[in-house]
């Protein structure tokens, strides 16, 4: 076979395998009062790349729900589908596929990791598509007002009493060194949290943790040079993990006198850290330890899917909106049909941003411009396992 | 002065661990003529049977056999894709990169697609054992004692097998001339293959000692270090065993110290300021080219 | 237009940009990554330029090629003639120490990212514009002196010595015209894109930049023209089942490519032969396979 033959299959080849497996959406709608077979729910996730395990187990969850309604007779009698797009974390391809996504659908959830929120949430903005990110600082989600939403209040209001409440605990405490990975708008949380520290009068000293960072040794003496009385960890959960083990390398024992901040609380904390995790407090948005049914129900589930390791803050957001997602539609007349697109995508977005009285699956909450309103936040010691012991409710919407 | 002490321990554990990576990359480019940008990601991929074998099993001659054997096994398998890739492109290095950098990308999916849910993996603590010596910061646990002492048995090791053996002069002699080594009656496709087994080799006692030293490891792993090495070999020389051995653990401590007393963000850039500057000055590396 | 249509149309110009600004380099066997790194001055200058300072896009644009050229002329006169691998660490080191000088400067958006850059109308069919500019310099290069001088250089650079080419001058030359090219794709990604993050600039966009090189074909501009729409078309259609091996179908392809084609899906000696047949001549083919030998 000549090259150019190969060459020309090759190319064939590709078109055929394009063709065959290619979504070009040809799928019409049924003329009914609901104009569409099944609610078809985008996902712009994170699948691939370092990061797929997170995008995944957000997935698993968003599909939880969407099986469960499902099973309930779906919404307004159709089933709920989860389609998922990958984003890869890289913010060229949320673009494209939230290209795609905003040229067809109702509603969108995600993207999925914060570069790409900023990179993809403009297309969202540009066609009026509702995008529910996956965020967890108000200072992203705003810039997308009122086409997102946010799962928290303002950084600069909502950190500083838990880093104070955690201070309060430890009231030796004089001189804090917070790890800090200069990443996205964990500098901003960072700022928030030494200054919730100084409120109590607590010096805070910031050490900058490298992105490519191997050994944990070097970083662990320099901070321990400087005589601290404790620490907060701003970085990613598997780096916070293997500073806190240097730490204990090097002899500390105190864990109580370790914070590990909200956007840590994730599965590679506690498979990387496991037992050196054992009295470390940590700040997070759900109590795994709450004793409904229902989060019973989901968190054997998780378990069962996950090695035995237990669901952490992010794993029920997905879960929730899709819930949300269906009393939106259950409550308002909206049809899936494409003709009334734009009507409806406006129609869904003024539901979501002030639905009252969720019933999510840690608690009831309401909206408000698109921020819940009375939400909380908890303070807990990590115990045996990764179990995680509440310690303190803090209130910080007021 | 204690500070300076303990980082330079940092270091020097760190250091022996680029060492021996370093030689495994150049072993291959010396012998074999390739560019494996993947061998530290096939090195991560060992801690990962090391960390399976684990769960299974407590005994510590089969966990280090499988973790080995998997490194050599896994190398050796790249090899007819490389000989395929020299049939089809001659000997362009360049090319073996850009397969290489591919590899990684495969090796790095199946890592945090199928292994452990996609999660970073921890050793167990029995594993990792316990610090040896704790003067306040002078702290060297056994993880930093096997990466050291290990990595510099290993090295001797290797520079033995390769300047005392029969095999050694076989593998140089290649490594000078291939065609030359062929007419003289070097099997020269059975001696690339070793030379993929002893990289493979140094990779398994590699990922041993990582596992070992940092306790964990992540899909991430591969492409951190990864860059680092392949800039070590050539800021060395490519293929220069001798300078690969200083660099690498130039490097070590370069970054210790460098995290230790440097702005975080701004730590890594300087390190790479400094090899853009010896590049620029001597374009062939500190010590030479060989390859 | 549809915003799939646009994105695709938009990413696919720039990309043949890029891929052209490593093609050039590649003609002398370097891989010349710095053009990364001069995307990303050339982008975000483009994006603080225009969002900052409000400068007019045309002035952005001269600007932001000739930041492109001189971040590559100024190493060049160590580089120009320098080892493969050399060219690439120096590529490598800048690339990263660009991007973290970018995550630490606030006012251009840090780790966070820079966006809001104003949309210039018209700015695709000028891209295309562009496009074709930089294709034709391109066709002329590669058939002119320099063109074959530096087809001798990739097959053997001691033979092309003794003919007297001179092979640093090349290489800058080479080099230079790569980075005004890179410039122009990032000022041009700037602005059809609206907003940049130094993540984007890594080794990643290296590996898909390689991936589209060598899977089009290496030994030829036009390569890169057939496999860019393919490989960008590949993650716009795949569907979602599949979406999550897209890393791996893309390293696949690039090994298989690589393995069977050597010279990817369009190579020199495919072209002559095809340009033989339709002008009915017979003698072309026969010289191409010596050609093909010698551009690989």
């Amino acid at each position: 076979m000549g090259k150019h033959t190969k060459s020309v299959l090759g190319l064939l080849l590709i078109t055929i395998l394009l063709l065959c497996f290619g979504d070009f959406g040809f799928c019409a709608p049924l003329a009914t009062e609901v104009a569409v077979d099944e609610w078809e729910i985008p996902f712009l996730n994170c699948l691939t790349g370092q990061i797929a395990s997170i995008g995944k187990y957000m997935a698993w969850s968003a599909r939880k729900a969407a099986s469960e309604i499902n099973a309930a007779g779906g919404i307004k009698g159709k089933p709920v589908k989860i389609v998922d797009y990958d984003t890869g974390v890289s913010p060229d391809k949320a673009i494209e596929q939230m290209a795609k996504i905003a040229n067809k659908s109702l509603i969108s959830l995600g993207p999925v990791p914060e570069a790409c929120i900023m990179a993809a949430m403009p297309i969202a903005v540009k066609h009026n598509l509702f995008s529910m990110t996956a965020s967890t600082t108000y200072e992203y989600s705003i810039q997308f007002f009122p086409w997102t939403l946010s799962w928290s209040p303002p950084t600069d209001k909502h950190l500083p009493p838990i880093a104070a409440a955690w201070a309060e605990e430890q009231p030796e405490m004089k001189k804090v060194v917070q790890f800090l990975e200069k990443w996205a708008c964990w500098p901003g949380m960072a700022d928030a949290h030494a200054e919730g520290l100084a409120s109590v009068g607590v010096e805070t000293l910031n050490i900058e943790v490298p992105t490519d960072v191997v050994t944990f040794g070097p970083l662990v003496v320099r901070a321990l040079s400087n005589k601290p009385d404790g620490f907060i960890l701003v970085c990613t959960s598997e780096k916070a993990a293997k500073i806190i083990i240097e730490l204990e390398k090097y002899g500390w024992n105190d864990k109580s006198k370790i914070l590990i901040f909200g956007s840590a609380d994730d599965m590679p904390l506690y498979t990387t850290g496991k037992e050196s995790l054992k009295g470390c407090y940590i700040y997070g948005y759900l109590d795994a330890a709450k004793e409904t049914p229902r989060w019973k129900e989901f968190r054997e589930a998780f378990r069962e899917d996950h090695g035995g390791l237990d669901p952490t803050s992010l794993s029920t957001v997905y879960y929730d909106c899709v819930y949300m997602i269906k009393r939106a539609i259950e409550e308002t007349a909206i049809t899936g049909d494409p003709e009334k697109l734009m009507e409806e995508r406006v129609m869904i977005r003024d539901h979501i941003r002030e639905m009252q009285n969720f019933d999510g699956i840690q608690m009831s909450w309401s909206m408000k411009d698109g921020v819940p309103s009375d939400k909380g936040s908890f303070l807990f010691i990590i115990g045996e396992g990764g179990e995680k012991k509440f310690i303190r409710y803090v209130d910080v919407w007021d | 002065m204690e500070v300076f002490i303990a980082q330079l321990l940092n270091g020097l554990s760190l250091g022996s661990m680029y060492v021996l990576l370093v030689l495994g990359f150049n072993l291959m480019l010396l012998v074999a003529k390739i560019i494996q940008f993947a061998y530290p990601h096939l090195v991560v991929l060992s801690m990962y049977v090391c960390w399976g074998m684990l769960k299974y099993t407590s005994n510590v001659f089969l966990v280090i056999l499988a973790s080995i054997g998997s490194c050599i096994a896994i190398n050796i398998a790249t090899e007819p894709i490389f000989r395929l890739l020299a049939k089809r492109h001659g000997l362009d290095i360049n090319v073996s990169f850009v397969v290489s950098m591919s590899m990684t990308l495969v090796i790095t999916d199946i890592m945090s697609h199928l292994l452990n849910y996609g999660f970073p993996i921890a050793f167990p603590s029995k594993w990792i054992g316990k610090s040896v010596i704790g003067f306040g910061l002078i702290t060297f646990s056994s993880g930093q004692a096997y990466a050291l002492f290990g990595g510099i048995a290993a090295v001797l090791a290797f520079f033995y097998l390769l300047y005392r053996t029969r095999q050694g002069r076989v593998l140089r002699a290649i490594s000078e001339n291939s065609l030359l080594s062929s007419i003289i009656g070097i099997p020269t496709i059975k001696t690339r293959v070793i030379s993929y087994a002893i990289a493979g080799l140094l990779g398994g006692l590699t990922a041993i000692m990582l596992s070992k030293m940092l306790g964990s490891a992540s899909p991430a792993l591969g492409d951190f270090v990864g860059m680092k090495i392949i800039a070590t070999s050539i800021v060395a020389g490519l293929g220069n065993l001798k300078g690969g051995l200083v660099c690498g653990l130039l490097l070590g401590i370069t970054e210790s110290m460098a995290i230790g007393y440097l702005p975080g963000s701004w730590s890594n850039a300087i390190s790479f300021m400094m090899m853009l500057i010896v590049m620029l000055i001597k374009p062939e590396g500190l010590f030479g080219i060989k390859a | 237009m549809s915003p799939v249509l646009y994105y695709f149309l938009s990413l696919t110009g720039t990309n043949i940009l890029m891929c052209w600004s490593l093609y050039l380099p590649y003609r002398v066997g370097q891989l010349h990554f710095l053009t990364v790194a001069c995307m990303l001055a050339s982008a975000y200058f483009s994006g603080y330029a225009a969002r900052e300072l409000s400068w007019p896009f045309a002035l952005i644009l001269i600007f932001g090629v000739l930041i492109g050229a001189l971040i590559c002329l100024i190493p060049s006169f160590t580089i120009g003639d320098a080892p493969c691998f050399t060219v690439v660490i120096v590529g490598l080191t800048v690339i990263f120490i660009f991007k973290t000088a970018v995550e630490n400067i606030p006012a251009l958006g840090g780790t966070i990212g820079f966006f809001g850059i104003p949309e210039v109308k018209g700015l695709l069919p000028l891209t295309y514009l562009l496009l074709a500019g930089a294709g034709v310099l391109i066709y002329k290069i590669d058939h002119s002196r320099l063109g074959r001088a530096a087809s001798l250089v990739f097959v053997d650079k001691a033979t092309a010595a003794a003919t007297g080419v001179d092979i640093k001058r090349l290489g800058m030359f080479f080099q230079i015209i790569a980075g005004g090219l890179a410039g122009l794709a990032g000022t041009l990604y700037a602005f059809l894109i609206g907003s940049l993050f130094p993540e984007f600039f890594s080794l990643g966009i290296i590996g898909t930049f390689m991936c589209m090189l060598f899977v089009g074909g290496h030994t030829t501009m036009w390569g890169i023209i057939a496999s860019i729409p393919i490989l960008e078309g590949m993650q716009l259609f795949l569907p979602s089942s599949v979406a999550s091996w897209r890393q791996v179908i893309y390293a696949l392809t690039l090994i298989a490519i690589v393995l069977m084609l050597p010279g990817g899906l369009i190579t020199k000696r495919m072209l002559i032969n095809l340009t033989a047949k339709m002008f009915n001549r017979s003698d072309t083919g026969k010289a191409s396979g010596t050609i093909d030998k010698c551009i690989k």
